[in-house]
C-alpha cells in the first residue's frame, strides 16, 4: 500500500485546523531537528554502557582524562572527516577517496612546509589541496554526471598514488613547529579535539539553520523534487564536495602535525570508520536524513571500542574486522526501522 | 451463488478504525466499482482481499466456500489478483518473464521452459490485444502497454476475482476504452471485477453495480444504471459538489503575463501562446503530445532551442527550473510522488522547498515562520493532518496535493504551472482543488493546467490550447467548447482549417 489513506478519515477538518504545537509529537520529533532525534540518545547510551563496562572489569584508569583525552584525540581526525561525508549523505552522495585526500594533503603540506613556507600557510596548503581534489571530485560526479560512489572510488587510487609519487620514502619528516597544530593541549584535550568540536557543533546548527545546508536534506530527499522546485542540485552537491574535500585536507595536516611525518599509510582504512560512523550516526543511505551530532557520538563509539580493545589486549587486527561488524549492525537497524515505518 | 461474499468485514490499524462492519458482494461476471473518497477504506478492503493485510473479524467467501487469504501468494492460489496502482513489474526484465515471474512452465530436469513461456505469452497477450514480441523488456512499454502485462499475469492462472485499483488514473481516453474492452471480455468469461475509481464517468459507463464506502463504512450498493454522478458525489461525500463551468471571463484587457513566442525545444515545436493575468488556461492533448514537456520547458528544466519565453514583457532566461522559480513562476509537476514530494519529510520542510529563502531571517532559516506559515495553509487549503510535524507520506494523495500547491502559494507567484491537478484525487478534494485554482485566477495569477480529464479541462479551463505532436494545434473558448471540439483539434491527424480554430 502506497499511503495510508484511513489516516486521513479520523481527523474531521476542524481538529485539523487548529494542529498547533499541543497535537504534534512535541519538539524534540521534529523533523526540522535532525539534531535531536533518538539516534544520538541511543549512542550516549551506548558509549556510557561501554565506559561503565570497562570501569568494572579494568578499573578507574579507563575513565580517566587521560584516557578519555587519547580516545577523543583518536576520534578527532576521523570526526572532522565525519562531519564532512554526514552532509555529503544528507545529500544522497559518498566520497569514497577522502583516505587518499588525507594521504595527499599530509605530504603536500610537509614538503610546503620543508621548503620553507611558514608553517601557518603550509597548513593551509594542506587544506586547500584538499579542497582541489574535492573540486576534481564534484567536477566529475556532477558535470559528467557520473555516479559518486565509482568516481571517488577511481580518485582514492589517484590522489594515493599521487601521494605515493611526492612522497618517494613513504615517510616524509617534518620540520619543528608543524607540529603545534597537532600536539599542543588545552584544558586537558589536544588542540585537534577542539577543531573537531567546534567543527561538528558549528556545522550542526549550519545543518539545521542554514538555508544552503538545507538544501542538502531537500537533494537527498528527492532530487528531482529539489530541481523542480529551484534548488540548484547541481551546484550544492558540487559545493558541498569541495566542502568534504577541505575538510580532507584539514584532517590530513592534523594527522601530519600529530606524527610530525607525513606517511603514506595515514589514510588507510579511512572511508571505512568514517561511513561506518556516519551511518552508525543516523545517515540514510538513501540520503535526506542524518545528524551530525549522532556520527560525532558515532566516532567516539568506535575510538572507545579500539581503545577498550588495546585495554584488554585484542589484536589489534580484530579491529577493522568490529568495525566491519557495527557498519553491518547500523545498516541493517537502518533498514528494520524502514521496513517499520513503511 | 456470488463468486465474491465478504460479509462484517472490520479492521482496525493502530489508532484508526479503517473498515466498519463493511460488506459486499460480486457475481460471477460482474463489473463491480467500489468507490468513495480517500480514507473511505477501499484499498484497505481490496488489501485484505489480496492478502496483504488481514481483517480483524468478519469471513471472506468465494464461490460460497469460507476462505482464509494469509498472504498475497494465498490470494493468488484463490484465484485472486490485485492490479495495484503502482506498477509491480520488474522494467529490466522481458514481458514473458514478468508475466511468469512466480510460476515459469517448468520442462524436463526442472528447468524453465522458455519455448512454452513465449508461446503461451503470445496467446494470453492476443487474448487481451496487446499484440508485442514478449521477448521485449517491459522497460519498453508504455505504462498503459504494462498495465495489460500485470492483467496478463493474472490471467494464466485460474482467474476468478480481478481487482484493479484506478487503473485508468495514467491513461488515455483511447487506452483506457481498450482496458474496457479487455475488462468486459474477461468478464464475459465469468471473472468477478472488481473496479476501484475516482473517475464516476468511468463507472457508469462500464460497471453494473457500485458498492459506496465513506470513514470506513458501507453507504450502500446500487445498480450503475439507477443512480447519476450527483447521487453517488452525495453517498461519497454526504453534501452536494458542484464542478460547473466557471462563467467569469478574463477582461480582453488583462495583462499578458505569460508569452511564448515561436518556442522550440523538441519534442515542442514552434509554439506560441499567452496566458493573461487571472486567466486559467488548460493545456489539453493525448498522453506524449508534448504537454508536459511544453509545461517542463517554461519552468526550465529543459533546454531551449529557439524562440522566446517572456514574463511581463521580460525575457526569461531559463538555464535550470531556479531561474523560472526566481521569475516567479510555481509548478506542481505531473508525478507527485517522483517529481513532487520528498516523501520522508514532514510538511513544514514540502511547503518551504520552494521559497527558503523567504524565510531567510539574517541569513538563517527560521523554522518559527516556517512552522506558522505551513499552519496558515493548513487551514486554508483544509489539508487534513494531525499535525505539520507529518512525513507527508503518510498523507492521502488529495493533501498531498494540497501540499505542493502550498508550495507555491507561498511567495503568491506570477505564474502557476498544474499538471493534472486531480490525479488520483477523490471528488471531495477536487472540487477543493478546483475552489483554490479560481481564487488563485481570481487574485490575479495566470494558471496553465495539464489536465487528461476532459470535463475537468471544460470546467477549469477560460481558455483551451491544444497540443499534438509538439505543435500548438488550436485553441477554444472553454464556453462553446465540448469533449469532442477538443478531441478533434488534439488529435494527431486532425487537419486544421482557420473555421475549426476558434480563437477566444
Amino acid at each position: 500500500m502506497s499511503s495510508e489513506p484511513q489516516v486521513a478519515a479520523v481527523f474531521e477538518p476542524q481538529q485539523a485546523q487548529t494542529p498547533g504545537r499541543k497535537s504534534g509529537p512535541g519538539l524534540a520529533k521534529r523533523g526540522a531537528f535532525a539534531l535531536v532525534d533518538s539516534r544520538p540518545l541511543l549512542l550516549i547510551l551506548l558509549n556510557l554502557l561501554l565506559i561503565l563496562f570497562m570501569y568494572l572489569k579494568t578499573g578507574s584508569g579507563f575513565l580517566s582524562i587521560e584516557n578519555m583525552s587519547s580516545v577523543a584525540l583518536d576520534s578527532a581526525t576521523y570526526g572532522i572527516l565525519t562531519v564532512g561525508m554526514m552532509l555529503l549523505m544528507i545529500a544522497g552522495v559518498f566520497d569514497l577517496s577522502i583516505g587518499g585526500v588525507l594521504t595527499m594533503t599530509g605530504i603536500v603540506s610537509a614538503i610546503a612546509a620543508n621548503d620553507g613556507v611558514p608553517i601557518v600557510l603550509a597548513w593551509g596548503v594542506g587544506i586547500g589541496a584538499g579542497a582541489l581534489c574535492g573540486l576534481a571530485n564534484g567536477l566529475i560526479v556532477t558535470r559528467m554526471r557520473l555516479n559518486a560512489l565509482i568516481v571517488t572510488l577511481a580518485t582514492a587510487g589517484i590522489y594515493t598514488g599521487m601521494a605515493q609519487l611526492f612522497s618517494g620514502t613513504g615517510v616524509t619528516e617534518i620540520k619543528s613547529g608543524y607540529e603545534t597544530l597537532g600536539q599542543t593541549q588545552w584544558l586537558g584535550f589536544q588542540v585537534p579535539v577542539w577543531i573537531w568540536l567546534g567543527l561538528a557543533a558549528v556545522f550542526t546548527f549550519l545543518a539545521h539553520r542554514q538555508r544552503w545546508f538545507r538544501y542538502l536534506f531537500f537533494i537527498g530527499g528527492n532530487e528531482r523534487a529539489a530541481r523542480l522546485s529551484g534548488i540548484d542540485t547541481n551546484r550544492v552537491r558540487f559545493v558541498a564536495f569541495i566542502l568534504m574535500g577541505a575538510l580532507a585536507g584539514l584532517a590530513g595536516v592534523l594527522v601530519a602535525s600529530r606524527l610530525d611525518a607525513a606517511v603514506v599509510s595515514a589514510g588507510d582504512n579511512v572511508p571505512l570508520n568514517v561511513i561506518t560512523a556516519a551511518v552508525l550516526g543516523g545517515a540514510a543511505l538513501t540520503g535526506g536524513s542524518g545528524s551530525i551530532p549522532g556520527s560525532a557520538l558515532a566516532i567516539f563509539f568506535l575510538s572507545l571500542i579500539q581503545d577498550a580493545m588495546i585495554v584488554v589486549n585484542v589484536d589489534v587486527f580484530w579491529q577493522q574486522i568490529v568495525v566491519g561488524v557495527v557498519l553491518i549492525a547500523a545498516v541493517s537497524t537502518e533498514y528494520i526501522q524502514h521496513r517499520r515505518s513503511s | 451463488m456470488p463468486r465474491l461474499r465478504m460479509t462484517g468485514i472490520s479492521k482496525t490499524f493502530p489508532g484508526v478504525k479503517a473498515l466498519d462492519d463493511v460488506s459486499i458482494e460480486v457475481m460471477p461476471g460482474e463489473i463491480h466499482a467500489l468507490v468513495g473518497e480517500n480514507g473511505a477504506g477501499k484499498s484497505t478492503l481490496m488489501n485484505l482481499l489480496a492478502g496483504v493485510h488481514q481483517p480483524d473479524s468478519g469471513t471472506i467467501e468465494l464461490d460460497g466456500e469460507a476462505v482464509e487469504i494469509p498472504a498475497e501468494s494465498a490470494a493468488g492460489a484463490h484465484g485472486v489478483a490485485m492490479v495495484h496502482q503502482e506498477q509491480s513489474l520488474v522494467p529490466r526484465l522481458t514481458i514473458a518473464e514478468n508475466i511468469f515471474g512466480g510460476h515459469p512452465p517448468v520442462g524436463r530436469f526442472g528447468s524453465i521452459d522458455r519455448r512454452a513461456m513465449v508461446a503461451q505469452s503470445v496467446e494470453v497477450l492476443g487474448r487481451l490485444g496487446l499484440p508485442v514480441a514478449p521477448d521485449r523488456l517491459v522497460s519498453s512499454l508504455s505504462l498503459a502497454q504494462a498495465q495489460i502485462v500485470e492483467i496478463a499475469k493474472a490471467v494464466t492462472r485460474p482467474l476468478r476475482v480481478l481487482i484493479l485499483d484506478e487503473p485508468t488514473a495514467s491513461l488515455s481516453p483511447e487506452e483506457g476504452q481498450h482496458l474496457f474492452r479487455v475488462m468486459r471480455a474477461l468478464a464475459a468469461d465469468g471473472v468477478a471485477i472488481i473496479y476501484v475509481s475516482h473517475r464516476l464517468a468511468e463507472v457508469f459507463e462500464v460497471s453494473q453495480r457500485v458498492t459506496v464506502l465513506k470513514d470506513g463504512k458501507l453507504v450502500g450498493v446500487r445498480n450503475s444504471a439507477d443512480v447519476d454522478a450527483e447521487d453517488l458525489i452525495q453517498m461519497m461525500v454526504g453534501r452536494q459538489l458542484s464542478f460547473a463551468q466557471d462563467t467569469r471571463r478574463v477582461a480582453a484587457d488583462a495583462p499578458v503575463v505569460l508569452e511564448l513566442v515561436d518556442v522550440t525545444a523538441p519534442p515542442i515545436r514552434n509554439a506560441s501562446l499567452t496566458v493573461r493575468a487571472g486567466e486559467i488556461v488548460c493545456l489539453a492533448g493525448l498522453v506524449g503530445s508534448g504537454r508536459t514537456e511544453l509545461c517542463e520547458t517554461i519552468f526550465g528544466a529543459r533546454p531551449i532551442r529557439s524562440g522566446e519565453v517572456r514574463l511581463d514583457g521580460k525575457k526569461l532566461r531559463l538555464r535550470h527550473p531556479g531561474d523560472a522559480v526566481q521569475a516567479g513562476i510555481g509548478m506542481v509537476p505531473e508525478d507527485r510522488k517522483l517529481s513532487g514530494l520528498f516523501l520522508e519529510m514532514d510538511l513544514q520542510q514540502n511547503v518551504a522547498a520552494a521559497s527558503l529563502r523567504s524565510f531567510d531571517h539574517n541569513g538563517f532559516v527560521s523554522w518559527n515562520d516556517v512552522r506558522t506559515t505551513t499552519e496558515r495553509f493548513v487551514s486554508l487549503l483544509n489539508i487534513r493532518t494531525p499535525s505539520v510535524d507529518r512525513k507527508v507520506v503518510y498523507l492521502s494523495g488529495g493533501n498531498q496535493q494540497k501540499v505542493l500547491l502550498a508550495r507555491w502559494l507561498v511567495e503568491s507567484p506570477r505564474l502557476l504551472i498544474v499538471d493534472e491537478p486531480t490525479r488520483g484525487v477523490d471528488v471531495g478534494t477536487k472540487a477543493e482543488i478546483y475552489r483554490i485554482l479560481r481564487e488563485l485566477a481570481a487574485a490575479g495569477t495566470a494558471l496553465l493546467v495539464v489536465s487528461s480529464d476532459l470535463p475537468e479541462v471544460l470546467a477549469l479551463a477560460h481558455r483551451i490550447v491544444t497540443i499534438t505532436e509538439g505543435r500548438v494545434s488550436g485553441e477554444l473558448d472553454a464556453l462553446h467548447a465540448d469533449e469532442m471540439a477538443i478531441l478533434r483539434l488534439a488529435s494527431p491527424r486532425a487537419r486544421l482549417t482557420l473555421d475549426e480554430t476558434e480563437v477566444a
